[in-house]
């Protein structure tokens, strides 16, 4: 195989002139992407296996992993912007995949005004920023991790967890209240509405956990314990009657309904998938760009793409995880196979080009950014072609 | 399952070209996968942008029937709703279609389908084929459970017809051959003695064009 003209820029990088090889990164990497060489006896990085979760980052003591999302920089600017945007000193830090509206959070902590933190995975967030924060004025800590066997990241919530009781007990021994740093669970899963349930099943051929059952007689039945929250039965169901917490079909209409006006044409909605791509905590879209996370491409609805269309968006880019790096058990490949059906169907009004499944990777940053400049260029050839009629 | 393909939208706009309110109705039957509330809304959706291109406003409503097969329940579900609408776009089979026909006589409906066979689905490759040709004398007990007349191209009853090829049919190599099915099965089950029974040429009478219940 030839090498590419450029080489990507991959999001994280180490620095082996600090590595000190005690091997705390490679314990904790989930993803064997990081490992300590036998005969040398010094950490490698593989970057096609890393899933940028960012354990490694935020555990190292010798600050000898680099990261591009999330660093300690950018999360400390991000919280001296915050607290004067948001006026409060609580601060929320969740992970994304678990994160609840504002009301959520209210229900779960009590708290209606506070700091909102997302990032991937509440594991990755380092030691400094929790005293940081504190010694911003930040009075209060709410981190709301998912719940352990749902973790996309292995090992990201409990390491969280571990970490919160450490910081607890030193910043006791400081003389802070006790549990100054709250933990609590959170993890978003599928709702069934029986009376419009048909009993078809497809939900069970598709749930890439098994959490679905069809019995006879009794209807579907939803195993919670084991639903991921991918959302791929909502997508995929006949009867439209499956919801994803946080995810329901009104809420993403809402949004595009929101978001479409706001935009300058060539208008480009970005359905992506929260793992695929992590967007930074100061990005600020094009003004033809909107975007709308997703707890999987899986949940990419044929309803909200056509939505978008009908509400004058002139082109609809998915980003997904490739099969192999989806969280959701390949259910990425699954939505890639019906986004291919729906092409096919917009080919006979002659939209199928406004349609685009890329799958990328945070690993490498401009992936996404390339994909979104290559097909701003297909909308604007629509767009001429079109004014030319 | 009933098989069913989705008509080309071209086709169903020039069906609906001359009307405005337009009921579409799901069926979520036996059509796999279920044509329900999903399908006709992504279908109002796509004739609603269609529509668009062709300077065509339409006025889409969508619901959806257990059974538009059932007259006594097309009636009682959709009779409200279709008395509104100035023609109706059905996504059942054409059994569906002619029953809705029948009972909304002054109601123009259309098929948003076609109708292939009665067949099941191989779901990882979304592939369906057909398995049951609706004989009225089946004899899937003597064949280990696979159907000659629907998956035999040649619909022989008494063995292969000697153009089978490692498995696979002479006609289209593609699909399997069924009597090697059958006698796979037939060997697993140490039932091969059942091949000797001389099956007599089909009843085509059998297969019926009406039966009471």
């Amino acid at each position: 195989m030839t090498e590419p003209a450029t080489q990507e820029v991959a999001a994280l990088r180490q620095n082996e002139d600090y590595c000190s090889s005690c091997s705390i990164c490679s314990s904790l990497c989930p993803y064997e992407a990081l490992k300590k060489d036998v005969e040398t006896g010094r950490i490698t990085l593989d970057i096609t296996k890393c899933q940028v979760c960012g354990l490694c980052y935020s555990n190292c003591p010798a600050s000898a992993i680099d990261i591009l999302y999330y660093d300690l920089d950018s999360l400390i600017k991000y919280l001296e912007r915050a607290k004067q945007e948001y006026a409060s000193d609580t601060l929320v830090i969740m992970c994304r995949g678990s994160a609840p509206d504002t009301a959520g959070v209210e229900e779960i902590f009590g708290v209606s005004k506070f700091i909102p933190l997302l990032v991937p995975c509440v594991g990755r967030i380092p030691d400094e920023i929790y005293l940081n924060a504190l010694l911003m004025g930040i009075g209060k800590i709410n981190v709301l991790a998912c719940d352990e066997d749902y973790c996309r990241f292995d090992r990201g919530s409990s390491v969280t967890a571990r970490k919160i009781i450490a910081l607890n007990l030193l910043l006791g021994q400081f003389g802070y209240e006790q549990e100054v740093i709250t933990l609590k669970r959170h993890s978003l899963k599928v709702k069934a509405d029986a009376n419009l349930c048909i009993a078809c099943g497809n939900c069970v051929f598709y749930c890439p956990y098994d959490a679905a059952r069809l019995e006879s007689p009794g209807g579907i039945n939803f195993d919670l314990a084991a639903c991921r929250g991918c959302g791929l039965c909502v997508a995929m169901c006949p009867a439209v009657a499956l919801e994803l917490e946080n995810w329901e079909k009104d809420r993403i209409s809402a949004l595009i309904t929101r978001l479409a006006p706001e935009m300058k044409p060539p208008k480009i909605l970005v359905f992506r998938c929260q793992w695929a791509t992590f967007p930074l905590l100061d990005e600020e879209p094009s003004p033809n760009v909107r975007f709308i996370d997703l707890p999987c491409a899986a949940r990419v609805d044929n309803f909200h793409i056509l939505e978008a269309f009908q509400k004058g968006i002139n082109g609809v880019l998915i980003a997904a995880c490739s099969e192999e790096d989806c969280k959701q058990n390949r259910a990425s490949g699954k939505t890639q196979h019906s986004m291919t059906a729906l092409s096919k169907r917009l080919s006979q009004i002659g939209f199928q080009e406004r349609l685009h499944f890329c799958s990328v990777s945070p690993r490498y940053p401009e992936e996404l950014d390339k994909e979104l400049e290559q097909f701003s260029q297909t909308i604007k050839a629509i767009g001429l072609k079109e004014s030319n009629l | 399952m009933i098989v069913t393909t989705p008509k080309p939208l071209d086709e169903i706009l020039d069906y609906i070209a001359q009307y405005t309110n337009i009921l579409i109705v799901g069926c979520d039957g036996c059509t796999q996968p279920p044509r329900g509330l999903r399908e006709a809304k992504t279908l109002g959706q796509l004739l609603e942008l269609a529509g668009k291109l062709r300077n065509k406003d339409f006025n889409f409503k969508v619901t959806t029937a257990a059974k538009q097969c059932d007259n006594y329940l097309a009636a009682s579900m959709l009779k409200p709703q279709i008395n509104d609408a100035e023609a109706v776009l059905s996504l059942a089979c054409g059994i569906g279609v002619q029953t809705l026909a029948e009972v909304f006589p002054d109601v123009p409906i259309f098929p948003a389908q076609n109708t292939h066979f009665m067949g099941a689905e191989d779901r990882e490759g979304g592939i369906l084929e057909e398995r049951c040709a609706g004989c009225g004398d089946c004899l899937l007990a003597a064949t280990g459970g696979i159907c000659p007349i629907a998956r035999c191209s040649k619909g022989l009853l008494n063995g292969a017809c000697g153009g089978s090829k490692e498995g696979k049919c002479e006609l289209n190599p593609e699909r399997d051959c069924a009597w090697c099915l059958i006698y796979e099965n037939l060997k697993k089950q140490d039932k091969l003695q059942l091949l000797k029974e001389f099956h007599p040429p089909r009843d085509y009478q059998l297969s019926g064009w009406r039966v009471t219940t």
